[in-house]
């Protein structure tokens, strides 16, 4: 069955922007690419089965599943605390991240709210996973394009994050620090100062980037005007993050509907966007992002209130029957948990939204008439964690 | 109010925002009902956080193009809740272990469904997302299972494409209009409907939790390790 | 020539053999999940640094190498192409297999869609535990994993028993 050809539809609209850069005339007996799922160019064992026309891309399908672990089944087996410990391996680059949205949900059917200084302890560690997600990518897609330096300074600078995270929760990335009412433990002692180092470290490896990587010539011209995607159709995708704002929607979950738990409102920062939706605009807002994370992190250490970590909980946490989402920004885009709960030890159903399954789910649209070599800059600049695909 | 805060002087501004929140919701809600009519079938607001609405399913097409002309163009999720109460209990082998033991059988719960209501055994879900307002709707949708089946969003929302993809995949309901409605994850020749409550997770049964161990005897003297070595 | 595949090599051969292979290991980097940041920080930073030890992390194809990282989890559906990148390396082969997810299937052991260790796919000679390991970790492995190619009788190679870092 074939969609309805509805003229106002935006499926049809797309397909009409798609057809425009292919050019059908030319159309020869055609190949068929397949990349993956051992491929180097696409982190994780995504598969690309690509049809081209020369070296044109006709279509593009991702195809996934080859990570896919049956999170939404394992967490119905599973207690809330377990629960924790698993999903830090959805996105892990960006470990913490990924259990902030589940516990405040908990929380929220729970009734319950950390303490102030748990909220802010929360928000450091949250903004670092971003740094230690986003700092990877930088090095990764400098590697992607044959920058091979781009990788090795990443993977130096990186370290300065993941030490400082593992000073604070125990683990390199995947801390399983978060609990329903707070925090594990409290900071180490002089981990705010190093903590400072740190993010002056990371601040100096942004403009190292920004110079390296993003302001060299042939980064520019393999990024610039490739895989534009407009505002328009990135929201009918659900892209979220710096996909969408690359393509220039004002839109930051931190910002605009940022969970109570969370302290952004705490802290002087900037949403940025980018007009063009192209993967030069994708890498950019994401190397002033990390900026922006560093800046923050900043300043929360600054104003980090006293006071206990953990709030009054019961032992054998329970959580009332109900329903809630609670999304957050995580570093891949809008994460969120739908949690239904029966007032049992283990959630009746949790629905994962992950970030990187709505981001690349666009991939068939926008790789329609690019060329091959672009598809991996349209890949890495679209960047996913297989883990956050399929999960 | 569902936040029992604890802290002094945000109470007091969460209350009043809340407040204001909510009269937007009502709004929608309004709204909707009236693009949709009879279609809405149940609703239910959190003050302040927020709202479910239970649509027909003939509408839930249109339930879409409602929504999107009403500014919802950021396509968030659709998936589907098995509202079945697991036959297998918590750990997935405590119903075996009653036949095993000669115990009857538990009389299976009844099935109840969440906010917004419901009849049917799966019900489909969906979140999109006013960028504008920052306000968010959940759609549900019954799903008879006699007929496990629905109108496709793809053509509305280019998202839910792959998302309807899963949900056929995990559920077994169908989406009908959909382009390609293929496996997202699993191997074809994979038998079941992984995400219902009746399928068993096998490894469960076959290997008790290992959570039930408490202590495990220390690993021997002899350190077996070295001897590989050699 | 032909000694090393009929098992009849002289010993001093067989050591000057060894140690050549052991220094030279060319390992295919295939990065699965989570294991596979650490093994990219261990192959790829210069803070852990596996080139000191002699494995070389850059071959374009499995047919130029000696050695896979299994990094991360193996699911049903990804088993058949570890089993075809396997067969595609060239003997002798190594296989580490990193991680509690490919030894043993690890938090997703009762998963309906995780193959619970690789092993039971391929034959593996190295299994470093962790969640994910440490990238010394990793080091270990491979240092453990180059001990083993210096006492390794070519004939016997698949004989032996893993080895497990404690």
């Amino acid at each position: 069955m074939t969609a309805v050809s509805d003229p106002s539809s935006i499926a049809d609209l797309a397909a009409e922007a798609t057809d425009t850069r292919v050019n059908l005339d030319f159309e020869s007996e055609g190949m068929t690419l397949n990349m993956g799922p051992q491929h180097p160019a696409t982190h994780g064992t995504l598969r690309i089965v690509a049809k081209l026309d020369g070296e044109q891309v006709i279509s593009a399908e991702p195809i996934c599943g080859y990570m896919h672990r049956g999170y939404e089944k394992l967490v119905e087996v599973r207690t809330y605390p377990q629960i924790n410990a698993l999903i830090n391996r959805i996105d892990w680059l960006g470990s913490f991240a990924n259990e902030v949205p589940f516990i405040l949900a908990a929380e929220k059917l729970m009734g319950v709210e950390a303490p102030p200084r748990a909220q802010w302890i929360r928000t450091i560690l949250f903004e670092m996973s971003r740094i230690a997600n986003i700092s990877l990518f930088l090095g990764d897609f400098g590697l992607q394009l044959g920058g091979m330096t781009a990788g090795f300074y990443a993977f130096r600078d990186r370290e300065h994050v993941l030490n400082m995270i593992e000073a604070a929760t125990g683990g390199r990335f995947h801390p399983n620090f978060d609990r329903i009412g707070g925090l594990k433990d409290d900071l180490p002692k002089g981990w705010i100062a190093d903590s400072h180092v740190a993010m002056d470290k990371l601040l100096a490896f942004c403009d190292e980037m920004e110079d390296l990587l993003v302001g060299n010539e042939i980064f520019q011209t393999r990024t610039r005007g490739i895989g534009v995607i407009p505002a328009e159709i990135a929201l009918s995708y659900g892209l979220s993050g710096a996909n969408l704002r690359a393509s220039g929607v004002d839109w930051d979950l931190r910002r605009d509907g940022c969970p109570p738990g969370l302290v952004y409102d705490q802290a002087d920062w900037k949403v940025w966007t980018h007009p063009d939706g192209d993967c030069f605009a994708r890498t950019w807002v994401r190397l002033q992002e990390t900026r922006e994370a560093a800046k923050i992190v900043k300043q929360l250490l600054d104003t980090i209130p006293a006071g206990p970590v953990m709030a009054k909980v019961p032992r054998i946490i329970k959580v009332p029957e109900g329903e809630a989402y609670v999304a957050t920004e995580n570093p891949l885009g809008e994460m969120g948990y739908y949690v239904v709960s029966k007032g049992d030890l283990v959630p009746f159903r949790v629905k994962i939204r992950s970030a990187s399954f709505n981001n690349i789910s666009i991939v068939p649209w926008v790789a329609r008439g690019a060329y091959v070599p672009d598809l991996i800059s349209i890949l890495g600049s679209l960047y996913f964690i297989l883990g956050d695909i399929d999960r | 109010m569902i936040r029992l805060s604890s802290a002094d002087t945000t109470e007091a501004t969460e209350s009043t925002e809340a407040v204001a929140t909510d009269e937007a919701r009502e709004a929608v809600l309004a709204e909707l009902t009236g693009r949709l009519g009879d279609s809405v079938l149940g609703s239910h607001i959190r003050p302040g956080d927020d709202l479910w609405v239970r649509v027909d399913r003939a509408a839930w097409r249109r339930a879409a193009e409602a929504t999107r002309a009403m500014g919802f163009t950021f396509f968030d999720y659709v998936s589907a809740i098995d509202w079945l109460p697991s036959p297998f209990g918590r750990d997935m082998d405590a119903q075996e272990d009653l036949v095993v033991s000669g115990a009857a059988p538990k009389e299976p719960a009844p099935i109840v469904q969440g906010y917004a209501g419901g009849e049917t055994r799966f019900q489909v879900i969906a979140h999109v997302y006013n960028i504008a307002t920052a306000t968010g709707i959940h759609l549900k949708a019954d799903v008879p299972d006699d007929d496990l089946s629905l109108p496709s969003w793809s053509s509305v929302y280019a998202g839910a494409n792959w998302h309807e993809r899963e949900t056929r995949e995990m559920f077994g309901i169908t989406f009908d209009g959909h382009p390609n409605l293929i496996n997202m994850y699993l191997p074809t020749d994979f038998q079941g409907f992984p995400l219902r409550k009746d399928f068993p997770l096998l490894a469960r049964r076959v290997r008790p939790w290992p959570g039930i161990v408490d202590v495990e005897p220390m690993p021997g003297g002899a350190d077996d390790a070295e001897g590989d070595d050699q | 020539m032909g000694l090393v595949e009929s098992g009849r090599v002289p010993k001093p051969l067989s050591k000057l053999l060894n140690l050549s292979r052991k220094y030279s290991i060319w390992a295919y980097q295939w990065g699965l999940a989570c294991c596979a940041i650490e093994m990219g920080a261990a192959f790829a930073s210069p803070r852990y640094d596996v080139m000191r030890l002699g494995v070389i992390p850059f071959p374009a194809s499995p047919r130029q190498a000696d050695l896979v990282v299994i990094a991360g989890t193996v699911t049903d559906k990804l088993a058949p192409a570890v089993v075809r990148l396997y067969e595609q390396m060239p003997d002798p082969k190594y296989v580490i297999s990193m991680g509690s997810c490919a030894n043993c299937g690890g938090p997703y052991w009762d998963s309906y869609s995780v193959t619970k260790g690789v092993d039971q796919l391929i034959p593996v000679d190295v299994y470093v535990p962790g969640c994910p390991p440490r990238p010394e970790a990793l080091l270990e492995g491979v240092l453990l994993l180059q001990e083993r190619i210096a006492h390794e009788d070519m004939a016997e190679r698949w004989k032996g028993d893993p080895i497990v870092v404690s």
